[in-house]
């Protein structure tokens, strides 16, 4: 299997008012393609922070990362953001929607930062198979305010796919969901990794959810 | 573009704090560097206009505050022996303007006369636009030579003759165009520098001493209030002022080279500095207000900025769609200020006031075009500190899955 994540963090420190807080040492992950992990954790113990780290978000660490066979290193801001837009997706809870938007807007945003062969081709069709399949035509013209935890949350997930993304973070995406939706979430998540061979990295608390993943990563104390 | 059009219309204007506050402040700091920026020009032209009075030996002629005028116990023989002796005694600049009348115009104005010596038209020097110089030579029963403002020379071009019934000869007169002011020709106040008067729609006649035997008091009297003393003493002036005091029973203070040089520098140019000082001070109050709205902005929309981030948008673009949208306001804002500007600019034509109406590109005189210039510089440094604090706040607070939770 192709590895397409060589994440080695040496030292990822957050500097606080009065200390500086090491959050993650020493820390080493290999993922290849079309794998499902499950990252869990205690609060605090670094989970979101390495999710910061694989999605481009944060450079301030010392370590190496390479992804899709590069290292980071060598991309400017304009590529890591071209990168997040076309190859990683995020999923996240429900509120990360921006609520002067409607929901069809939002999940379209990726769109607008699509370069734009790429961008007419998905503006038509993937957008049309992504809310079918998700089942939420019916709300694309709400605002998220309009909405219920459940739609929002469907609406997030819809938004970190449309791109088809290599690979998906997702940030407990099930966090205050009932069981029903959370379900949902779940069986959409794997569809994509059945369907399009994607790579899912799963933060979670929930250790039933995390189990249903090839591999858990047990983070404690960055490690 | 669609990026930038995106984000304006969907996120910073959906937030009124931003949209409606950073638009007011810029207004206001606008709105008063563009104020401040006028009157100090205005008052360096107006200081430019009248150098010519601080040279040594130069007197003008101020009527005293405390001493009290009755035009009933002023006598015509009164004004003609001062001006006997003033013309005997003295080398002066006479002029005096103000009279209205009414004289056929394409733009149906109302004309100002202006009256002036050739001390005076030497002494200032006025440019003309078209045909030759002013002389003073000419018999008052045949055509008098006149300038005209740039705003009759379309009905009366050079050579053209204006027949005309004059109040301050009371009689019945031919005017011959000799010559045309430059556009926008100005005559400013000596004890208001930044306030000036238009020749636009003016006529200049040139006064010797057979006009101001034959003219009416009312303009040797005028004429006598500003009258400038050119080559003059201490002495001189102060036989002057018994002259004055004999014959009109008033008081006349002629303040000299020095005394108007302290009375510029001291008044004017600590106008100017009060000017200047509070404007500046105004513009870090307004900066300062507006940083702060910036930052609370950002607050407010962080987690929108996150989801942009995430999604594709990188901070160089974002950097540009910030620069962007202030350059949008302050060109609205600008724009505003320039159409305020040509409004009231438009309002002396509309008014017919002969006085005030000015030639300018889109209604704007030079002096309105470098106000504006003054003010896309404020704004250009203003714009840097915003952008540059709300840049800085949204890297303080690393943008992150953090952000979202």
């Amino acid at each position: 299997m192709t590895k397409i994540i060589d994440l080695s963090v040496k030292e990822k420190t957050y500097k606080s008012k009065k200390a500086q807080i090491s959050i993650l040492n020493d820390f080493r992950l290999e993922v290849a393609a079309g794998e499902k992990i499950a990252i869990v954790g205690e609060s605090g113990a670094g989970k979101s922070s390495l999710l910061n780290i694989m999605g481009l978000l944060d450079r301030n660490y010392s370590g190496e990362y390479t992804l899709f066979g590069l290292p980071t290193e060598q991309l400017n801001t304009s590529q890591l953001a071209q990168w997040r837009n076309q190859r990683i997706g995020f999923v996240l809870q429900e509120s990360a929607l921006i609520n002067s938007l409607t929901i069809e807007e939002n999940i379209k945003l990726p769109f607008l930062y699509a370069n734009s062969e790429k961008k007419s081709f998905k503006v038509v069709e993937d957008f049309d198979t992504v809310i079918s399949a998700i089942e939420i035509r019916p709300i694309l013209k709400k605002k998220p305010l309009e909405c219920s935890g459940g739609e929002k949350a469907r609406a997030v997930f819809a938004r970190g796919i449309i791109m088809k993304p290599q690979i998906i973070l997702a940030d407990e995406p099930t966090a205050s969901l009932d069981v029903e939706n959370r379900e949902r979430i779940i069986t959409l998540l794997f569809n994509m990794n059945k369907e399009f061979n994607t790579t899912i990295i799963t933060v979670t608390h929930d250790l039933e959810i995390a189990n249903r993943h090839d591999r858990v990563i047990h983070l404690e104390r960055g490690k | 573009m669609k990026i930038f059009k995106f984000i304006v219309s969907k996120i910073f204007l959906r937030k009124a704090i931003l949209g409606i506050g950073i638009i007011l402040l810029l207004l206001m700091a606008n709105y008063i560097t563009f104020t401040a920026a006028r009157s100090i020009l205005s008052t360096f032209q107006g200081y430019q206009e009248t150098k010519y009075v601080n040279q040594e030996g130069v007197y003008i002629a101020n009527l005293d505050p405390d001493s009290h005028i009755d035009m009933g116990m002023i006598e015509e023989n009164g004004t003609q022996t001062v001006y006997d002796y003033l013309n005997s005694s003295f080398k002066y600049a006479f002029y005096t303007d103000g009279f209205i009348v009414s004289v056929p115009n394409g733009d149906d104005m109302e004309i100002s006369l202006g009256y002036m010596n050739e001390q005076y038209y030497r002494l200032n020097g006025f440019e003309l636009s078209q045909g030759t110089d002013l002389y003073f030579d000419y018999q008052l029963d045949r055509e008098i030579p006149v300038l005209i403002g740039k705003g009759l020379s379309k009905t009366y071009p050079v050579g053209a003759t204006i027949e005309m019934e004059e109040s301050v000869l009371g009689r019945p007169l031919t005017l011959k165009v000799q010559g045309v002011l430059k556009q926008n020709a100005y005559h400013s106040n000596y004890y208001a520098l930044n306030s000036k008067t238009y020749y636009n729609f003016s006529i200049l006649f040139p006064v010797n001493e057979e006009f101001i035997d034959r003219a009416s008091m009312d303009i040797q009297f005028n004429g006598l209030m500003d009258i400038i003393l050119l080559d003059t003493s201490e002495e001189e002036i102060a036989s002057l002022s018994e002259v004055i005091k004999d014959n009109l029973g008033l008081s006349f203070n002629f303040f000299s080279q020095k005394e108007n040089y302290d009375y510029f520098s001291e008044y004017y140019l600590h106008s100017l500095k009060i000017i200047f000082i509070t404007t500046f001070l105004l513009l870090i109050v307004i900066t300062c207000l507006s940083v702060w709205n910036a930052l609370v902005s950002v607050r407010l929309m962080l987690k929108d900025f996150t989801i942009n981030l995430l999604v594709g948008l990188s901070y160089s673009k974002l950097k540009r769609i910030f620069y962007g949208y202030f350059g949008m306001l302050s060109f609205v804002n600008v724009a505003l200020i320039s159409i305020f500007t040509a409004f009231n600019r438009y309002g002396c034509w509309l008014r017919k006031d002969a006085a005030f109406a000015a030639y300018g590109l889109f209604g704007l005189i030079g002096m309105d075009w470098l106000a504006l210039l003054l003010v896309v510089v404020s704004d250009i440094a203003i714009g840097i500190i915003v952008v540059e604090s709300m840049l800085w706040k949204i890297k303080k607070v690393p943008i992150s899955l953090g952000v979202l939770q």
